[in-house]
């Protein structure tokens, strides 16, 4: 009766728009209908990841992930591979910092399947303890590898330095002591105070019918009664080193990152510091890569990085160098930053940087795998599905004396990190 | 780097991007076919409409790579990719980045062994624009002397920023060894004493020699009808001069054998181990089975090598098999990462994983699972204009648009039989190069 009403209810979506609807027990559908290729993507997300972990549970959302995928109660980890190969698919789960994902994409004809098994996954993962340790050792083994990558290990170190007790320090990987002392026991009641409706977000793109998908997903996730709840942490205040942290390792690179704590998805600066990012860093134009590598050779790397999240986020300058040029290149990376908070940049500039920005952030989301992404993610970030149209409003409307002021305050008291060979 | 025609070894995990045509050899119901014109002066055109966004890609392909060039030739080919957007007569250093940028556009160059190409994604509305550059710098590129000199410090950074990354040294490395002292093995950015040594006028002569309108591919993708296409690219590229040596055939590479084991000692603490085998080269028609097989083996988390290797017998953390089909030789390549103590017990299960499919063939489950993952990575690869503008590059330069365009129709006439015998014919037992790098 109530599942008939609501369906009646649903919106058709022309091509291109979004049909978004909150089931009774508070679980969220988005579905973006996509003609362009007969194929679907669809991103699970859920409230749980790095936001909510502290040092002892660091990486437990990622290694909840790693051991959902390995089965479900009804199939097992090479049935559930082989299923989904039989679709042309493609099924991953990991953690990420505001929230954790399923994804999974492939041919369109075969998007209830493909539904169906990520609905699985999700609601009925097998969690059997015996693909615990296995798991462990290959999360284990990929923390080894990002310690032995001298980039990797640049951006762990910076993150750890910039945000101090702030949970956003933490790596997603987790850390070889909290790997070790989580166990079994620890990953089902993460996965319990995690997967919850009210908690979760299903964004479908592609060459799919809209209200076909919303009553398939109500069929699979409406049923779920809504949990407890979990409360949202109270975080620390982040609290940066503000001061040039050196790392040892052997490379034939040197990696030098200067960064400052930047305004959250949701703060009127945003965009603000979008604009200032790619001033320096944005493309082959930005004054990383034209002078520090196309006029001086300094680098190979050369660019920034501003990625939006929930909580305060890093704006990251950084360079990939020779041992030999590196002492010259931080020197000129820190004039840069001089530079940027000294002088407002010109209107050529400006213009080229808003230009890139928006062509960048047009092209990212033609594909149904970006697409299904960006549904849950502004989801879940709360910022409203007319996020894309309001964020290009206010980029358009950054003046070089907003880049000015955004710069002198966002960096203006840098944390570095070098990382390389003595 | 994107050598393979079909199958990359794009990171262990990462999914190969197939790009491969639509079923019997149609291109499917909302994308027409491509139009193929050559121009009176030999540049060949290749347009197609593709309306998923407002944006078109425009690739600049040319029939020169890596596998051309002479002993005291060898990194021009990528230093040329370096050097071409940097300037012409009418466009000094910095613009055509900033002419591009601030359009919302984008640029992208990659050097090959068979080939070079340059790649801009614009606005529709700029396709002229994209054109008009694209033939700029495809004869016109001065070499600004500063930016020449200022440029070697960049590739000598490329060639450090790849030996700092275990998976592409350890691909490169391969490649180098299974082909030695073929043309394909020829490291592809050159060595610092040559890129030293280099002087505009041998970088100048090279480029004149070699970057001739015979030697052109221009391929178009996006929101523009191909008579838009023809007429921009008529008045931008028709005009251009010069003819080609001719490209020369190849030697057959060398046979495989046990002697072909380099270990690589490394800063590491886990381990990476390397295995190639040689197999059919683009022009071959055994193609399909050994795609179909490279699937099988070690495409998925449902592919043998990754259910045997890593989940029962627990000795990789990643394992991943690839086919890099060149213009006149191929190789499939096995990569594993590892902890150090299994290196040896890994090599003997990825042997006994192949023995097995020559032995006692694979399933009719496999081969389709295969073919739908062929077909799925070709319908992902249309999602995008320059998805598919690569792919038709990638054939007109090594192979050709219509092998293209019968592709996924030829894989489906591929037999389990046909796939056993590809593993027979290719991948023996002790006919394989093998790189190890081996923790410190």
């Amino acid at each position: 009766m109530l599942l008939g009403a609501c369906l009646a209810a649903a919106p058709a979506a022309a091509a291109g728009e979004v049909v978004r609807v909150t089931l009774p027990n508070g679980f969220t559908v988005l579905v973006r209908e996509n003609p362009v290729a007969p194929v679907v993507a669809v991103s699970l997300m859920v409230r749980t990841g790095t936001r909510w972990e502290r040092r002892e549970t660091a990486g437990i959302s990622n290694f909840l992930h790693a051991v959902m995928v390995k089965g479900t109660a009804r199939h097992g980890g090479a049935e559930l591979a082989e299923a989904i190969a039989a679709l042309g698919g493609k099924l991953s789960a990991t953690g990420d910092i505001d929230y954790s994902e399923i994804r999974a994409s492939g041919l369109a004809r075969f998007w209830r399947e493909l539904l169906s098994l990520t609905a699985e996954l999700a609601l009925e993962p097998r969690l059997a303890p015996d693909e615990v340790g296995p798991e462990r050792d290959w999360l284990l083994s990929r923390i080894q590898k990002r310690r032995d990558s001298a980039p990797a290990r640049a951006f762990d170190e910076l993150y750890t330095a910039l945000y101090g007790p702030h949970p956003y320090a933490l790596p997603v990987l987790g850390t070889r002591e909290s790997l070790e002392r989580l166990d079994h026991a620890a990953l089902v009641a993460a996965y319990r105070a995690a997967y919850q409706p009210q908690r979760m977000i299903l964004a479908v793109s592609g060459q799919v019918s809209a209200p076909e998908v919303l009553a398939e997903a109500r069929r699979l996730f409406g049923g779920t009664p809504r949990g407890p709840g979990t409360p949202d942490p109270v975080l620390p205040a982040p609290a940066p080193a503000a001061r040039r942290v050196p790392v040892q390792m052997p490379a034939q690179q040197t990696q030098i990152l200067v960064a400052g704590l930047g305004p959250s998805l949701d703060d009127p600066d945003h965009a603000a510091v979008k604009v200032l990012s790619t001033v320096l860093g944005g493309g082959m134009a930005g004054r990383l890569f034209a002078e520090l590598r196309d006029r001086r050779g300094l680098a190979y790397t050369a660019t920034s990085y501003y990625d939006p999240v929930r909580g305060p986020a890093a704006l990251v300058l950084y360079l990939g160098t020779a041992p030999e040029n590196a002492v010259r290149a931080e020197a000129a990376l820190r004039e840069e930053v001089e530079r940027i908070r000294r002088e407002a940049v010109g209107p050529d500039e400006l213009r080229r940087a808003k230009g890139y920005l928006l062509g960048r952030y047009a092209m990212d989301r033609r594909t149904n795998e970006r697409q299904a992404w960006y549904l849950a993610f502004y989801e879940i970030e709360g910022v409203g599905q007319d996020y894309p149209e309001r964020y290009r409003t206010a980029v358009e409307a950054v003046t070089a004396d907003d880049v000015l002021r955004v710069a002198r305050r966002y960096l203006a008291a840098p944390t570095t990190i070098v990382v390389g060979p003595r | 780097m994107r050598a393979a025609r079909r199958r990359v070894l794009a990171g262990f995990l990462a999914l190969a991007l197939a790009g491969c045509a639509a079923a019997g050899g149609r291109a499917p119901s909302a994308l027409p076919r491509p139009v193929r014109t050559v121009l009176p002066n030999g540049v060949v055109v290749i347009a197609q409409e593709h309306r998923a966004s407002d944006v078109v890609a425009a690739q600049l392909w040319v029939r020169i790579g890596g596998r051309d060039e002479s002993a005291d030739e060898l990194g021009l080919s990528h230093y040329l990719e370096h050097m071409l957007f940097k300037g012409t007569p009418t466009r000094p250093p910095g613009s055509i980045d900033r002419l591009l940028e601030g359009r919302g556009g984008t640029s992208n160059a990659f050097t090959s062994y068979d080939y070079t190409h340059y790649d801009v994604v614009v606005p529709a509305s700029d396709l002229r624009v994209g054109l008009e550059l694209l033939a700029d710098i495809g004869v016109h590129a001065s070499f600004p002397p500063d930016e020449l000199e200022s440029e070697k410090k960049v590739v000598f950074e490329e060639m450090n920023l790849v030996q700092d990354d275990p998976e592409r040294f350890l691909r490169r490395r391969l490649t180098e060894l299974a082909y030695e002292p073929h043309p394909y093995g020829r490291p592809i950015l050159g060595t610092p004493a040559l890129i030293r040594a280099l002087t505009r006028p041998r970088l100048a002569r090279y480029y004149a020699k070699h970057y001739v309108p015979r030697n052109m591919v221009l391929v178009v993708v996006g929101a523009v009808t191909p008579d838009e296409v023809l007429a921009l690219a008529r008045a931008s590229f028709g005009g251009l001069g010069g003819a080609p040596d001719g490209r020369p055939t190849l030697a057959p590479p060398p046979a495989l054998d046990r002697s072909r084991r380099a270990d690589v000692q490394r800063p590491e603490k886990q381990a990476y181990l390397g295995l190639a085998w040689r197999a059919a080269a683009v022009s071959s028609t055994d193609v399909y089975a050994v795609d179909l097989l490279t699937y099988i083996l070690g495409d998925s988390p449902s592919s043998r090598l990754n259910q045997e290797l890593r989940e029962r017998l627990r000795l990789v953390s990643a394992i991943e098999a690839g086919y890099i089909a060149s213009q006149q030789a191929g190789i499939v390549t096995v990569t594993a990462r590892l902890d150090g103590a299994n290196l040896d017990r890994a090599e003997a299960a990825i042997l006994d994983v192949v023995r097995r499919v020559r032995e006692r063939g694979v399933t009719e489950a496999e081969r389709q699972r295969a073919l739908v993952t062929a077909e799925s990575s070709y319908a992902f690869d249309i999602e995008t204009a320059e998805g598919l503008a690569r792919s038709y590059g990638q054939a007109e330069t090594t192979w050709t648009l219509e092998d293209e365009l019968a592709y996924l129709g030829r894989l489906r006439q591929i037999t389990a039989a046909q796939i056993q015998d590809a593993a027979r014919t290719y991948l023996g037992d002790a006919e394989y190069a093998r790189v190890r790098f081996v923790p410190r």
